[in-house]
């Protein structure tokens, strides 16, 4: 185990800014994922396994999409436009929904009346099943990804966070012409001494040579020292838009659950079914379309990971991912909606604090983790209720 | 009378395993030897995850974990001690010691998990099992001392079939034994409602670490033969796939039924060979369309509407059930080259070449699905197999059975 002897040593805290921002950026998928199965625990005490696998599917309706747009494999389209994208985004939401109202139909609704554990193994089987019958008709070796010229916001910008002390700058002002000078008097013997080359130089001319890479060394250094003082955050465009849209997406769920009809209606059902069933509530309705928000969300998150990511894409795309924004769920509180959203970001900027440590290899693993010692320490999650489960 | 029905039944095992050994040296091939090894291990890792899930009824999807600890800490000190230091130790007996040193190694692993089941239940648990056998995997795949993420490779080769079929017969002795103790009824008794348990004095925390101890020794023991049967083991053969398919076998089998696990995991472990094995009319591995594979999933999910409006309107006897279960899927089965002729014109599908062996854990997967719709407690729900069994098939006799009348 070398985790611990240069845990501290490997630490760059410069970049640790960045990492955050990443991390809220990441966070943000996961949050959009980790809704869909707080929702679906929320209105049917369910564990949705496939919702993984939903989300791995609207990654293939994306990429299709583009490639209907004309993005094939070896197209050579370059340009494109916010309309390209909007479409794929409606596609990928509009077809996981659909799935995910099929999942729901003909997996689970059987399934209501028998045990949650039977309604997990059926879960279980159909996350396995689209995972392994997709592999036989879905494009997967060589895993596809989305061409990245369907994006026509590429690139990133700069935010400079704290300039570097001023006398840095002063000091490579001065040793630049220093160093040009130096090196100036170089070529300048060179020039004049056609026989003699950098490497070849008589012991007369050997002292301008040293002269000339000491300066050019200390520009360097301090050019170096300049470069790292300051604190920058470089993001890319692509991020800001999946953390923009993933915002709106759930300011309209948000308006959707607390403010319509419907989305009275899936509360009274989640918060007790049989009840809401005999206050005349159409529970299978709300229940589907809870499936339909949850899923097109998941839809929206694929999308954006495999377009503005550029993910590729196999029909395991969804298995980790499902599972973080899982642990996600549980961490903030499974079926609470704004928990999601906080454990989906806190579990972005968990990973990539992990990269950001050095361990990389582990950032898997920390989701576990988390898990384990959320469901340990405190069962309801973060925004929970302390209520212990009652048999 | 008991004592010497014991003896008699532990020398018949043994003469039993024994037996197997020497068919499947004599007369099989090293392919079909490894299939008959690899079922052993199977049988054992079923019926140990059946003493967790089904008999005492805490659901575990993470048995991998307690496998791969037993292989690897068995497979690394082996290596060590034999392959790199040099001893010559008697190979049966170092096998027996380290099977036991991986039971135990993974019995702390059990203890480990066994806790947070004080706390946790049904799903919950479930997911926490989940992550612990993805955490040992994560960190034996970036622990360099264990081969990391490529092969722990060169442990030596100790091909004792007779021990891995031992070790399954030990291991139903154990939890078939248990469930006729006082105490192994306090198992049955947490799984059926904890709280009236506890009130009548059960103390359930014991209970349920004990089944997680044992189970996950039996599953570590189970990884010690594996890792020198193949002497060769990657992290890759202890995925979460892998708990899904035990988890498969003891659902199949039904929750709880120790018989229910032992055939479904002969079956299980089998039918992926079986599958490569087919052959073709040319004699090459047989490959089916992919318009053949989408006919199946829907005369299946036809079949399934099928059975479950029939049998929910109206009650039949046992045997009229049975006539129209065999009856819808031999229809089902005629409908299939139906729906291909119908979903001929697909040119996408009829294109597609899928090999047989590539559909194993699809057939997992609609196993899974179409078993929870169609009879969730499994094809021999809480029913074993016994003489008395036998008897009341042939005559009069009551059905033992580990089932808690309601």
């Amino acid at each position: 185990m070398h985790l611990v002897p240069n845990l501290l040593a490997a630490l760059n805290f410069s970049t640790l800014p960045e990492q955050l921002v990443n991390g809220l950026l990441l966070g943000a998928i996961y949050a959009l994922i980790a809704l869909g199965y707080t929702m679906v625990y929320g209105v049917l005490r369910l564990i949705n396994f496939a919702h993984g696998e939903v989300y791995m599917l609207g990654a293939y309706v994306a990429l299709f999409a583009s490639y209907h747009l004309g993005f094939g494999p070896n197209s050579t389209a370059t340009s494109s436009s916010l309309a390209n994208l909007l479409i794929m985004l409606f596609a990928s939401m509009s077809i996981c929904a659909l799935i995910g109202v099929i999942i729901e139909r003909f997996a689970y609704r059987p399934m209501r009346g028998q045990s949650r554990i039977a309604s997990l193994i059926t879960a279980i089987g159909v996350s396995l099943l689209l995972q392994y019958g997709g592999a036989l008709f879905l494009p997967n070796s060589p895993p596809p990804s989305i061409s990245e010229n369907v994006n026509p916001y590429r690139g990133s910008f700069v935010v400079p966070l704290s300039s570097p002390p001023p006398s840095l700058a002063i000091a490579v002002k001065q040793l630049g012409p220093e160093a040009e000078t130096k090196n100036k008097a170089l070529q300048d013997y060179l020039a004049s001494h056609p026989n003699e080359s950098e490497f070849s130089l008589s012991p007369a001319a050997q002292p301008l040579k040293d002269q000339a890479q000491d300066a050019q060394r200390k520009l360097d250094d301090a050019k170096r020292e300049l470069a790292n003082s300051g604190v920058n955050i470089t993001i890319r465009n692509g991020d800001v838009i999946i953390f923009f849209t993933s915002m709106v997406l759930m300011i309209v769920l948000t308006y959707l659950v607390r403010y319509t009809k419907r989305g009275r209606a899936m509360r009274a059902v989640s918060h007790d079914f049989d009840s809401a069933a005999l206050m005349g509530i159409n529970v299978n309705s709300i229940i589907t379309f809870t499936f339909v928000l949850g899923s097109a969300l998941a839809g929206a998150g694929a999308m954006m990971q495999a377009t503005f990511k550029g993910t590729t894409i196999t029909t395991f795309f969804g298995l980790l991912p499902g599972v973080k924004a899982f642990v996600a769920a549980v961490l903030g509180g499974i079926g609470n909606i704004p928990g999601a959203v906080l454990g989906g970001l806190l579990m972005g900027l968990a990973e990539t604090i992990m990269v950001w440590m050095g361990y990389s290899r582990y950032a898997d693993a920390i989701a576990f983790v988390i898990l384990i010692l959320v469901l340990l320490l405190r069962p309801g999650g973060l925004l929970g209720s302390d209520k212990v489960e009652k048999v | 009378m008991f004592w010497p029905k014991r003896i008699g039944s532990g020398i018949a095992a043994i003469a039993v395993c024994f037996l197997i050994d020497s068919i499947t040296h004599h007369s099989f091939g090293s392919y079909e030897q490894r299939i008959i090894a690899l079922v052993g291990i199977y049988v054992t890792l079923a019926v140990s995850l059946n003493l967790i899930n089904g008999i005492t009824g805490q659901f575990s999807i993470g048995h991998a974990a307690f496998y791969q600890v037993g292989a690897y800490l068995a497979g690394f000190i082996s290596r060590r001690y034999i392959t790199d230091a040099g001893h010559t130790p008697p190979p049966v007996l170092w096998l027996i010691g380290m099977i036991l040193v991986a039971a135990a190694g993974a019995s702390i692993a059990g203890f480990i998990v066994g806790l947070p089941s004080l706390r946790l239940k049904g799903d919950y648990l479930a997911i926490v099992t989940l992550g612990f056998g993805e955490i040992i995997r994560i960190l034996v795949q970036n622990t360099d001392a264990l081969g990391g993420s490529y092969a722990l490779d060169k442990i030596p080769k100790i091909q004792e079939i007779w021990l891995i079929w031992l070790l399954a017969f030990i291991c139903i002795a154990v939890c078939r034994n248990l469930l006729k103790t006082a105490r192994g009824l306090t198992f049955l008794a947490v799984r059926e409602d904890e709280i009236a348990s506890s009130a009548m004095g059960v103390n359930v925390t014991r209970v349920k670490v004990t089944a997680f101890v044992l189970g996950s020794a039996f599953a570590g023991a189970a990884g010690a033969l594996l890792a020198h049967y193949e002497g060769l083991i990657t992290p890759a053969t202890f995925t979460m796939d892998v708990s899904f398919i035990i988890l498969t076998m003891v659902v199949l089998g039904g929750t709880g039924s120790i018989t229910g696990s032992v055939v479904s995991a002969i079956f299980l472990s089998y039918l992926p060979e079986y599958l490569r094995t087919l052959k073709g009319g040319d004699g090459q591995p047989l490959v089916v369309s992919g318009t053949a594979v989408v006919a199946a999933l829907i005369v299946t999910v036809l079949a399934v509407a099928a059975i479950k409006t029939v049998l929910n309107r109206h009650l039949f006897t046992p045997q009229k059930r049975g006539l129209i279960y065999v009856g819808i899927i031999i229809g089902a089965a005629m409908l299939e080259p139906l729906f291909s002729l119908l979903l001929h014109p697909v040119p996408m599908l009829a294109n597609m070449q899928v090999a047989a062996a590539q559909l194993r854990m699809v057939i997992f997967a609609v196993t899974l699905i179409v078993l929870m719709l169609l009879r969730p407690q499994g094809v021999f729900a809480h029913h074993e197999f016994s003489w008395d069994w036998v008897k009341k098939i042939l005559g009069k006799g009551p059905v033992p059975s580990t089932e808690v009348s309601a």
